[in-house]
Order: C-alpha cells, then sequence, then structure tokens
C-alpha cells in the first residue's frame, strides 16, 4: 500500500468537504473512516474552518503529515452531497487508489452552478422576501430587493478584486443603505430602516452564529472561536457600511 | 386566536429559502423539501406563540421541528442532512440581532449592546441546543440499530 498517496487522497477528499460548507464533524469523521477502511488504524485528523491537518503512521513506516490550508470559500451543497456519496462507497469498496482518485477527480470536475444572472435574480428574492417578513409593504419591499440586488452585484466584483470578506461586508452594507435612503427620498419606499433590515439579510451572518454553538456544544471549541470572531467581524462590518452610509446622507443632505 | 396575516411570514420565508438554495447550489426536488423546511420551521414558530411567552423557547422547539423533518428528509432523499439543516435556519437565524448589537456597540450604546447580544447568543444556543438534540437522538439510535444488527448476524 503506498501510504503516502493514501494519505494525500484522504486529505483532498477532507479537505473538498471543508471547502464546500461541510461541518467540523462531517470533515473530520469522513476522513477517519477513509482511512480506517482502507486498513490504518493509527491516524489523526484535526480541522478548523482554515486549515486540515491529517497525519498516519503505517506499520513499520516514518509517519506522514499532512496540513491543507483552506481560504475563504463558497457554499456549494450539490458538491458536498457528491463528495459525501463518493466517500460512503470508497468506504464500502476501498477501491485501488488510482481508481479513487479517479472517481474524486470525476466528482470535482463535475461542477454545475446556477448562472450569474440567476444568481442575481436570487439576491433580488431575498431583499423581497425579508423586507415583509420584517413588516414592509410592497412598495417596501420591492426596494428592498433592489437593495440586495446591488449588494449581490457588489459582492461580485469586490471577489473579482480578491477584497477580504471585511471590506466586502463594509460595501455591501454601505451600497444597501444609500440606495435604500436613495429609494425612500425618491417616495418608492415608506420605510427605510425596514427596506435596509430586510437587505442586509443577504449579508448577516445568522447561518455562522448559530453553527458556533453547534461547534461549541459538541465540543470543537476552538472552531466555534474561529467562527464567532468571524461572525462578531462580518456583524461589525455590516453595521459600520450602513452607519457609514446613513451618516453621509443625513450630514449632506439632511435625510435619513 | 391565531390571523391569517400571522401565517403571511411563512410564505415570504419559503420564497426567502428558494433564493438562499440558489446561491448554495442546491438543485431540482431538494430545493422545494428544504425551503418547506424553512417555511414549517416559521410555522412552528408562529404557532407557538400563543402558548410560550418566551421567544426563545419558541426557537428551540421550532429547532427541534426543523430537524426532525431535515433528518427525516435525508433519510429518504439519501443525502447529508447539512444542505437541509444549513437552509432551514435561514428563517430563524438571529442575523439582523447581531447587525443591532454591533451597531449599537458603534453608536456607543452599552447597555442595549449589551442586552441585545446576549439575546442573540440566547437565540443561536436555543436554536443549536434544538438541533443538537436532535441529531444526537438520531446518532445513538443508528449506533443501537447497528449493534443489534452485529448480534443477529453473530
Amino acid at each position: 500500500m503506498d501510504y503516502e498517496k493514501l494519505l494525500s487522497l484522504c486529505s483532498e477528499l477532507g479537505y473538498r468537504l471543508l471547502e464546500s460548507g461541510g461541518e467540523i464533524y462531517r470533515v473530520e469523521e469522513s476522513v477517519r473512516y477513509l482511512l480506517h477502511a482502507y486498513g490504518v488504524e493509527t491516524c489523526d485528523v484535526f480541522a478548523i474552518p482554515s486549515c486540515l491537518i491529517v497525519g498516519l503512521s503505517a506499520p513499520g513506516q516514518k509517519p506522514i503529515t499532512r496540513v491543507r490550508r483552506m481560504p475563504s470559500h463558497e457554499i456549494d451543497i450539490r458538491r458536498l452531497e457528491s463528495l459525501n456519496n463518493l466517500c460512503r462507497h470508497l468506504c464500502a469498496e476501498t477501491p485501488p487508489l488510482d481508481d479513487a482518485w479517479t472517481r474524486l477527480n470525476a466528482v470535482l470536475c463535475d461542477q454545475v452552478q446556477f448562472a450569474f444572472p440567476v444568481q442575481i435574480f436570487a439576491y433580488f428574492l431575498i431583499g423581497l422576501a425579508f423586507c415583509p417578513f420584517f413588516g414592509g409593504g410592497l412598495g417596501d419591499a420591492l426596494c428592498s430587493g433592489g437593495c440586495t440586488l446591488a449588494i449581490g452585484l457588489c459582492l461580485h466584483f469586490m471577489d473579482r478584486l480578491g477584497t477580504n470578506l471585511f471590506f466586502k461586508t463594509i460595501a455591501g452594507g454601505f451600497v444597501a443603505a444609500l440606495l435604500a435612503v436613495g429609494l425612500t427620498v425618491c417616495g418608492f419606499g415608506l420605510h427605510s430602516d425596514l427596506i435596509i433590515t430586510g437587505a442586509i439579510m443577504a449579508l448577516v451572518p445568522g447561518i455562522m452564529i448559530t453553527n458556533v454553538m453547534r461547534d461549541i456544544m459538541a465540543g470543537d471549541t476552538l472552531s466555534g472561536v474561529i467562527k464567532l470572531t468571524e461572525s462578531l467581524l462580518t456583524g461589525g462590518g455590516i453595521a459600520l457600511g450602513t452607519g457609514l452610509a446613513l451618516t453621509m446622507t443625513r450630514v449632506l443632505w439632511g435625510v435619513g | 386566536m391565531y390571523h391569517l396575516p400571522d401565517f403571511l411570514p411563512c410564505l415570504y420565508a419559503l420564497v426567502a429559502c428558494m433564493a438562499f438554495c440558489i446561491l448554495y447550489n442546491i438543485r431540482g426536488a431538494d430545493m422545494l423539501i428544504a425551503s418547506v423546511d424553512g417555511a414549517f420551521g416559521w410555522l412552528v414558530f408562529v404557532l407557538l406563540t400563543p402558548v410560550v411567552s418566551s421567544d426563545v423557547v419558541r426557537y428551540f422547539f421550532s429547532a427541534v421541528a426543523i430537524s426532525v423533518y431535515a433528518e427525516i428528509a435525508a433519510r429518504i432523499r439519501k443525502h447529508p442532512v447539512t444542505g437541509y439543516l444549513l437552509l432551514a435556519y435561514i428563517p430563524l437565524v438571529p442575523g439582523a440581532g447581531i447587525y443591532n448589537m454591533m451597531e449599537f456597540c458603534i453608536s456607543g450604546q452599552q447597555d442595549a449592546f449589551a442586552a441585545t447580544g446576549l439575546h442573540t447568543l440566547g437565540i443561536a444556543g436555543a436554536l443549536a441546543v434544538g438541533v443538537l438534540m436532535v441529531s444526537s437522538g438520531v446518532r445513538m439510535y443508528n449506533i443501537i440499530v447497528a449493534r443489534r444488527a452485529l448480534r443477529k448476524k453473530r
């Protein structure tokens, strides 16, 4: 058995699972099961949101370790599902390593994403749905949809420029609040605060703060703390962005 | 006791979940299944409103409801539960709470900051406990079933 190849395979699978939005425990368990399935008894897997470490020692060989650093990533449930499926099959069948690599590569190549206009439309829907959710009227909802659409476009272009999460959120909040006040002044919307609340739902780290509590309760304390910091930063970024825009409109034009 | 407009947010939640399906790349029938889970969570929340006064407790029961639904859906569709759960969370999660909290922090209103912060953490904790309780229960059940199968083989 070529243990280095096995280690590469397992760490790649774990890395991709983590990248697609898998939970910490799922990533650690999947890699551990896969290594056990290939007959490795002593192995250790450690994952946090930004890093994956896999180490194994085979009888009569030097222990080997692989470290993978995780950049910021997008959630892709479709890929998570196919990777999870692949992992289950590999554990059950334990095919030769070259076969397993081919199958993993096939899954990774098979990437389907919604087209860009569809994604932008999804952003519009988020604002449209969340504004009445918080009590806004039809006009407010449409304005809020416009704001989230602007957020979507803004995030897309900031992504292209390689900006980090914090500044992306500030820019998103800024654009949304500015547009919300503008649309209210023009008479399209009635309540700029409801429009902003609906619009920033496209940015808020609500899922992250819930995962924080889940990770901490499940024993992955370090992951929880990392995500807590990230969600506080994101929340702060939104507040800074919208605050900046509201102050600006108040000082410059006396509205908002 | 209940008024029809109280239930409209469920519809909005459904639409919002559909939108997030596109962003999270959830496709096909799963899109509808997961979105209905999100709307279902909010429905439970609304139904409990006259019965339970504390909203943190209501969030807890909603979390239990969505995770039971998600576990069943995952079992039937043979997909990991992650996608369903992640999506169903969306109407419930205290996203606006974090934003409000940081807004108070920046504008220097310390008391309001602490109050919103604790409330947000409380909601997040209630959701997490609800989901964890169901997933731990399922896990224990799986282990018991696996052990029984092993014993029968012997």
